[in-house]
């Protein structure tokens, strides 16, 4: 708090001190925020305009700012997309929707409880597991790929919720986080509960986990982010139209779609509105976690 | 009293035995399950009919990985050995493993099994419904001799250095910019920050169509053209091949032949994709110099201003030198995530015009899955493990640079 008002009083001495170019660089900054927000906006602003266009327009040349008509057919249209074989458009929300709650509830339950075991007990080679942890941290994503791909083929787990679930159980980024967040938390009251006679469960339970709160929402909303917006693997292992996420089910729409356009923007702008309103709720808790995860490791 | 020890060394001793029998047994579930056989129906139909095929096709690597199994097995055995007649210690060590068994249990199986699997068989022949069969380095050579494989080296060296220095400036700039004071600052924070939360998919798609020939990128070229009164005439952004280098050495009259690819520079069409990659990333990054600069003491720009410094002698003096730490953080994420980019290729280009846009782990995934040929699950393996070192190589030595560098200070 004191350095904030020992910012502002900075401030305003120099406000005072020399107006005229004070006021002339405070212009040209807020300008140049405005256009620099103007960049990171208008992507997805011509392509939500972009899902009203009718097919001719969307890919006629010169290309018009707003829509002529404001078709809204096409986003039943897409709504209402039927591949066969179960792969219709409710059917791949749900997938994506699903998958990505359930990898973040189970990645808090597993990160917590590992982290909690390297924060807080001491047991012969927790650093040893420690340290492995940062080194597979290492291990490029590219190598993994194939081999879990046959052994989950071997497992018969393919076009399973199994093939992603299993191994989001834990993810080393997300344990390392909480492990540092878990070493801020003061030891007096799991002394308390401890003299009380409470199992190292319980004190996980019901001393860390409700302080952790903020910590465990943060790792909640990045795997739940990480597990929408993941591409790759869904591609490989969920591969029949009915088990698709919407990723894929996009990818499929630019060849299925051809030149509608308008089409698989609407499919863009229905993958890309749920993270960016979880991301305007809860954006305070997203930066802290990327900060996080970045300053401290 | 006497019995009493004897007793409690007896119970420590069974415990021990228990521990490495659990142990072992884990483990070796794990490398029977990672055994390298081939995967058709009717080996996988029945647990036995697998074990089965272990056996007669994959005894080498079950042998191997059962002995390292074995190994750690006895290290476990000793540790509940000595820990078990204090009850404290007991409890400690089972509480400990207790609550990391969800973790062991994951990474054990999906990346430390797979990653052995994986290293076997990049040194054999392996389409998956095929026994695997010990080639030696040949899948190495195979893909050092492969010009596709070169290419997709090259391509992605371009994109990672590009990238990377771009995005890690930008995003400095914007820190910077945000963190001067001002109002609203949430409000930027989070808009800036937009763009980064999005899929790559939507990105890339979103990407494609104002790169197209009647899109909104040519729509701004020909309105700049037009001030200047040109004419301009719309560029197939994504399809075309050309060269950054080969671009400027035809302005002049000259010509790079195919056969000299390599210096061709990067084409036109994987530019367009590093262009949509800095936007997408460049945020990420913002972030965590924000949080750095905010850990910055004010009192150091305030004795600096006071000695006379400027904003511009004040950035390369003092922040700069105090972002060292997360600089050297930003470079090493970015390269690692820029040498293993797959989704944007995937979607916008599929490895074309003429190979320019193709990388590594587009080629993993087409060779794996047989998309261009037979399946080859070996050779791609072994281009994912080429493509590891590389990484890993780079990571290092963006490290000992910057680090030494420090020293300075």
């Amino acid at each position: 708090m004191s350095v904030a008002t020992q910012a502002m009083s900075r401030v305003k001495s120099r406000a005072e001190g020399r107006p005229a170019s004070y006021y002339a660089g405070l212009v040209l900054r807020y300008l140049a925020l405005i256009a620099i927000g103007l960049v990171m906006f208008i992507p997805f602003i011509l392509a939500f305009l972009g899902s009203f266009k009718t097919d001719a327009e969307i890919i006629a040349w010169p290309p018009r700012f707003l829509p002529t008509t404001w078709l809204t057919q096409n986003w039943v249209k897409v709504w209402q997309t039927d591949l066969g074989e179960g792969g219709t458009f409710p059917r791949w929300l749900f997938n994506t929707a699903f998958l990505s709650v359930a990898i973040a509830v189970l990645e808090v339950i597993g990160c917590s409880m590992a982290a909690y075991a390297f924060a807080r007990l001491r047991f012969p080679g927790r650093n040893l597991v420690f340290n492995f942890m940062l080194g597979t941290m290492m291990i490029p994503g590219a190598v993994t790929l194939i081999p879990a791909f046959v052994l989950m083929s071997k497992l018969k787990l393919l076009n399973t919720y199994w093939s992603l679930l299993l191994p989001g159980i834990v993810s080393a980024g997300a344990i390392f986080m909480l492990t540092q967040f878990f070493k801020t938390i003061p030891r007096d009251l799991e002394e308390a509960a401890h003299i009380d006679g409470a199992s190292q469960f319980q004190i996980y339970k019901d001393v860390i986990l409700p302080l952790a709160r903020p910590a465990l929402l943060t790792v909640f909303i990045l795997q739940f982010q990480a597990m929408w917006n993941n591409f790759l693997t869904p591609l490989l292992y969920l591969d029949a139209p009915r088990m698709w996420v919407l990723n894929v089910a996009l990818s499929v729409f630019k060849q299925q779609y051809k030149a509608q356009w308008n089409l698989t923007l609407v499919g863009a702008v229905f993958n890309a509105v749920p993270v960016l309103v979880l991301f305007f709720f809860f954006s305070k808790y997203y930066i802290e976690g990327v900060a996080y995860t970045g300053v401290k490791g | 009293m006497q019995a009493q020890k004897s007793s409690v060394q007896g119970e420590a001793n069974l415990a021990a035995i228990g521990a490495f029998v659990l142990i072992f047994a884990i483990l070796f579930t794990i490398a029977l399950m990672n055994a390298p056989v081939k995967a058709t129906a009717q080996v996988t139909e029945t647990l036995g009919s697998y074990l089965r095929e272990v056996r007669t096709t994959a005894l080498p690597f079950v042998a191997i990985v059962g002995l390292l199994a074995v190994g750690v097995a006895v290290a476990a055995a000793v540790v509940v050995r000595r820990e078990w007649p204090d009850l404290t210690r007991r409890r400690a060590l089972i509480a400990g493993y207790s609550f990391l068994a969800p973790y062991l249990l994951v990474t054990l199986t999906f990346t430390v099994g797979v990653i052995l699997f994986a290293l076997y068989i990049a040194f054999t022949k392996y389409e998956i419904y095929t026994e695997p069969t010990f080639v030696g380095l040949d899948n190495f050579a195979k893909a050092l001799k492969s010009k596709q494989f070169l290419q997709s080296l090259h391509n992605v060296l371009w994109y990672a250095v590009i990238v990377t220095v771009a995005q890690t400036t930008i995003a400095i700039a914007l820190a910077v910019l945000l963190n001067s004071p001002m109002r609203f600052k949430q409000f930027f924070r989070t808009v800036f920050y937009a763009p980064s939360v999005t899929s790559s998919v939507v990105i890339t798609l979103i990407f494609v169509w104002l790169y197209l020939k009647t899109g909104y990128v040519n729509l701004l070229f020909s309105k700049v053209w037009e001030l200047f009164g040109l004419h301009y005439k719309a560029i197939d952004w994504l399809g075309n091949p050309k060269g950054l280098i080969q671009l400027i050495v035809e302005l002049f009259g000259g010509k790079i032949p195919s056969q000299q690819w390599y210096l061709r520079g990067p084409s036109v069409a994987w530019c367009c994709l590093m262009v949509q990659n800095i936007f997408t990333t460049a945020p990420t990054f913002m972030i965590m110099f924000l949080a750095a600069l905010q850990d910055i003491n004010p009192s150091l720009y305030e004795a600096a201003s006071i000695d006379g410094a400027n904003g511009w002698q004040q950035f390369w003096k003092i922040t700069l030198p105090l972002l060292r730490p997360i600089v050297v953080l930003v470079l090493v994420l970015s390269t690692i995530g820029t040498l293993q980019i797959f989704d944007q290729v995937y979607l916008a280009t599929a490895g074309g015009p003429l190979d320019t846009t193709v990388t590594p782990v587009y080629l993993v995934y087409t060779e794996a899955l047989g998309k261009q040929g037979p399946i080859q699950m070996g050779y791609a393996s072994a281009i994912a493990f080429i493509l590891a070192i590389l990484i890993f190589f780079f990571t290092f030595i963006q490290r000992r640079v910057i680090e030494r560098g420090a020293e300075q200070y």
